[in-house]
């Protein structure tokens, strides 16, 4: 039991397999006088299914930390900068119906609820727009930083769109090259076991058995170890995400210079919603909708419809259904196998929230990486307790944006509105009465900060009444300052950014300094 | 504006270039680009440090005279308080410029600001480019030999900046001075060597640096930032 473990097995070469393999092997490089070995066994048969344009914030660290140069990943991974979402007709469906979620926080934050003064008073603009200057940059089409801000630093804060299929080779050349993982392309035939029922080693068709201590199950959708070795069981949402399938197709850019935007559009549809996620050099549009509630056909036709407002004829073009499970197991990491990525589980892309799951348990299990096999049932555990606790929250962050809807023209809407999961139901009846803080949330651990669920609930029209006990004169004067401060610190930015497009030029020609 | 010319022995025969110094020639400036060559002889009197140049963010080398705008701390009157004064600045109102010839190969030529107010306006002040029989005068040989000198060395530096960048030994200079006055500053935008990580490098990545001569150029800059105090003192006088 007191083995060591030096050596850990990744199965899966897509997006989460090279993440996994790219946070711990640095992580272990640069802690350890010998570190483990990795190794990473990928089916040279099984596509990578490609989802994942939309990144998080945390995604700049989690490539700084591997030692990757922003400006390589900028030009290689047909990057654009993300700086928040826009939802189109998810509150009523009229036409005007629009609201923005941007990166940044609301402004001082740490210092004041600026909810609540919103609510109050008459800053005449959206929540975000009064409390953020992010919704300006991005409808004047402006990039977060400049030419002279350094690689990973920001103006505005910002996150990544990006090529998925060109970003998992960007990943794997970087941890086969830099970092000194094994890379085996290979079909595992057999999973061999020792008597406590941790697995041994993999069985594969060329390379013989490759045995390790700890294994890291990102085979994808198939789940290979943790689902079908373990037979863990599958947890399904389906009953409060009613979205199961998607269509999705890219839509190449008409010319070089055609702007791009600087943020992810998400236009609610009668059965569901279509995602639109700029690249430099085309868009990755697709529809997510309920089986349940409408055929592949209309999706097919809304779809076409929505490409056909910018010129692009889906039908010459390649469509591809995915299937969608939404659900997770009931737990990730059983003996010594965890599972990230699509074999953990997964949701509709709504809030990006595929990649980001990705990187934080890789980062969870770099850093809580046992010694030796001793520990690692404790380190389960934890990490058993902490990821089932995100899901839920995200599957709750998702379902706010489905049950705050007054849309009534589908089924698919209105029954929306029922199955709340209690902690969601408790949460906004709080809300009724006082405006999301970070102390209705366990933070430490926390996906979605308060800051994120006010601007979904006000930007969908929520209304939290005050009550008579009011708010402060002071306060109030202070909101006030903050909503003026506000106004200027979004003139001055708007003056200060290039246009998205233009620095993106500017990075593959000149590239952006460490400093 | 400059309205620069290429220079000619016939057309400019009796120009004259006044070699003073002062404002009045565009020396009022707080920042000075220079060459990696000038590092040695610009160390006994000035900071050097990097600045990102605000279209491209590339770095450029920058000998740094005064804290703002239009502030060069040496130049008093017609009077330069230096030691060195950087080539930039002495090879004035010359440049180069890269012309295309017929067969599509480019040729250097010097150039001559029209618009410079060191362009004289009477006969018998300053210096002639070409004495009579049409030849360079020695005052313009010096100047083309100076002229060579800057277009090699801006290539040098180039390849001196991009390997420092790429090795990371820049950092952000933090630059935060307090006046007699009690006022404090902050100065932003400038760069220099990072030096620990100049004393981190691996033995192979220190040998190279140091047969490139960039690993002395590394320390000369950052014995250059100790004139930084020099620099507040000049600016301490000149608010008394």
């Amino acid at each position: 039991m007191h083995q060591p473990i030096h050596s850990i097995v990744i199965l899966g070469g897509g997006t989460a397999g090279w993440l996994c393999a790219g946070t711990i092997a640095a992580r272990v490089k640069k802690e350890h006088a010998t570190p483990p070995t990795i190794t990473l066994i990928e089916s040279p048969k099984v596509p990578t299914v490609g989802v994942g344009e939309g990144t998080w914030p945390t995604m700049r660290a989690t490539l700084r930390k591997m030692g990757i140069r922003e400006t390589d990943f900028i030009r290689e991974c047909h990057v654009a900068f993300k700086q928040g979402a826009q939802f189109n007709q998810w509150t009523t469906g009229e036409h005007k119906d629009s609201y923005f979620h941007p990166l940044m926080l609301p402004r001082s934050f740490s210092d004041i609820n600026l909810a609540p003064h919103w609510l109050n008073g008459n800053t005449g603009t959206s929540f975000a727009d009064a409390v953020c200057p992010q919704d300006t940059l991005c409808i004047n089409g402006l990039a977060p930083k400049n030419i002279t801000t350094p690689e990973y630093a920001a103006v505005a804060n910002y996150a990544y769109h990006l090529d998925a299929g060109a970003f998992a080779n960007f990943l794997r050349r970087h941890c086969v090259n830099t970092l000194g993982v094994r890379h085996i392309s290979d079909e595992v035939t057999q999973v061999n076991s020792h008597d406590n029922g941790d697995i041994s080693s993999l069985t594969t068709d060329n390379h013989g058995a490759i045995s390790g201590e700890l294994f890291i199950d990102c085979s994808g959708f198939r789940s290979r170890l943790l689902g079908q070795h373990y037979q863990v069981p599958f947890k399904s949402c389906k009953d409060v995400l009613f979205i199961d399938r998607a269509l999705a197709v890219h839509l190449p850019s008409p010319s070089p210079d055609t702007p791009i935007a600087s943020y992810t559009i998400s236009t609610a549809q009668d059965n569901g919603w279509i995602w639109d996620i700029g690249l430099p050099t085309r868009r990755g549009v697709g529809h997510v909708f309920s089986s349940a509630h409408g055929s592949a056909e209309q999706a097919y036709q809304n779809l076409a419809r929505y490409a056909a407002q910018s010129g692009h004829d889906i039908d010459k073009l390649s469509v591809r259904e995915i299937p969608i499970e939404p659900g997770h197991r009931t737990k990730f990491w059983q003996n010594n196998c965890v599972a990230v990525g699509l074999s953990a589980g997964f949701l509709e892309p709504l809030e990006a929230s595929a990649l980001v799951l990705v990187e934080i348990s890789a980062d969870m299990i770099a850093s809580q990486l046992p010694a030796t096999r001793s520990t690692m049932d404790i380190v389960a555990k934890r990490f058993n307790k902490t990821f089932l606790y995100r899901w839920q929250r995200i599957i709750d962050f998702l379902k706010l944006h489905y049950c705050l809807s007054k849309r009534d023209d589908s089924d698919f809407w209105r029954d929306n509105r029922s199955n709340i999961p209690s902690d969601l139901q408790e949460l906004l009846a709080l809300w009724q009465f006082q405006a999301p803080w970070d102390s209705d949330f366990d933070q430490a651990i926390e996906v979605f900060p308060a800051a994120s669920y006010q601007y979904v609930l006000y930007g969908m029209g929520f209304t939290t009444d005050m009550g008579k006990r009011g708010l402060s004169k002071e306060q109030q004067q202070r909101a006030e300052f903050e909503f003026i401060q506000n106004r200027q610190t979004s003139q001055q930015l708007a003056r200060a950014l290039p246009d998205h497009r233009e620095l993106l030029n500017k990075i593959y020609q000149h590239g952006l300094s460490q400093v | 504006m400059a309205n620069p010319v290429v220079l000619d022995a016939k057309k400019h025969h009796d120009l004259r270039v006044i070699t003073k110094r002062g404002a009045q020639f565009g020396e009022a400036v707080h920042l000075v680009p220079v060459i990696a060559d000038e590092l040695r002889s610009l160390v006994l009197d000035y900071p050097i440090c990097f600045i990102k140049d605000t279209e491209t963010g590339q770095f450029g080398l920058y000998a740094l005279l005064g804290f703002g705008e239009g502030e060069n701390l040496y130049l008093n009157g017609d009077n330069w308080h230096a030691s060195y004064i950087p080539l930039h600045v002495r090879r004035q109102p010359f440049l180069v410029a890269n012309h295309t010839l017929n067969d599509n190969s480019s040729r250097s030529v010097a150039m001559v600001d029209m618009d410079s107010a060191r362009i004289s306006q009477s006969a018998d002040q300053g210096e002639a480019i070409f004495d009579d029989a049409g030849q360079p005068t020695e005052y313009f040989k010096q100047m083309q030999r100076l002229l060579a000198k800057l277009i090699e060395g801006s290539q040098i530096t180039s390849r001196f900046i991009q390997t420092l960048a790429d090795k990371n030994l820049l950092e952000a200079a933090k630059i935060n001075i307090t006046l007699a006055s009690g006022e404090q500053k902050n100065y932003e935008g400038l760069y220099t060597i990072n030096e620990q990580t100049l004393a981190t490098l691996e033995p192979e990545a220190v040998s190279e640096l140091h047969k490139l001569g960039y690993l002395q150029a590394c320390y000369l800059m950052l014995a250059s930032m100790g004139n930084i105090s020099k620099l507040i003192d000049k600016k301490q006088e000149s608010h008394e």
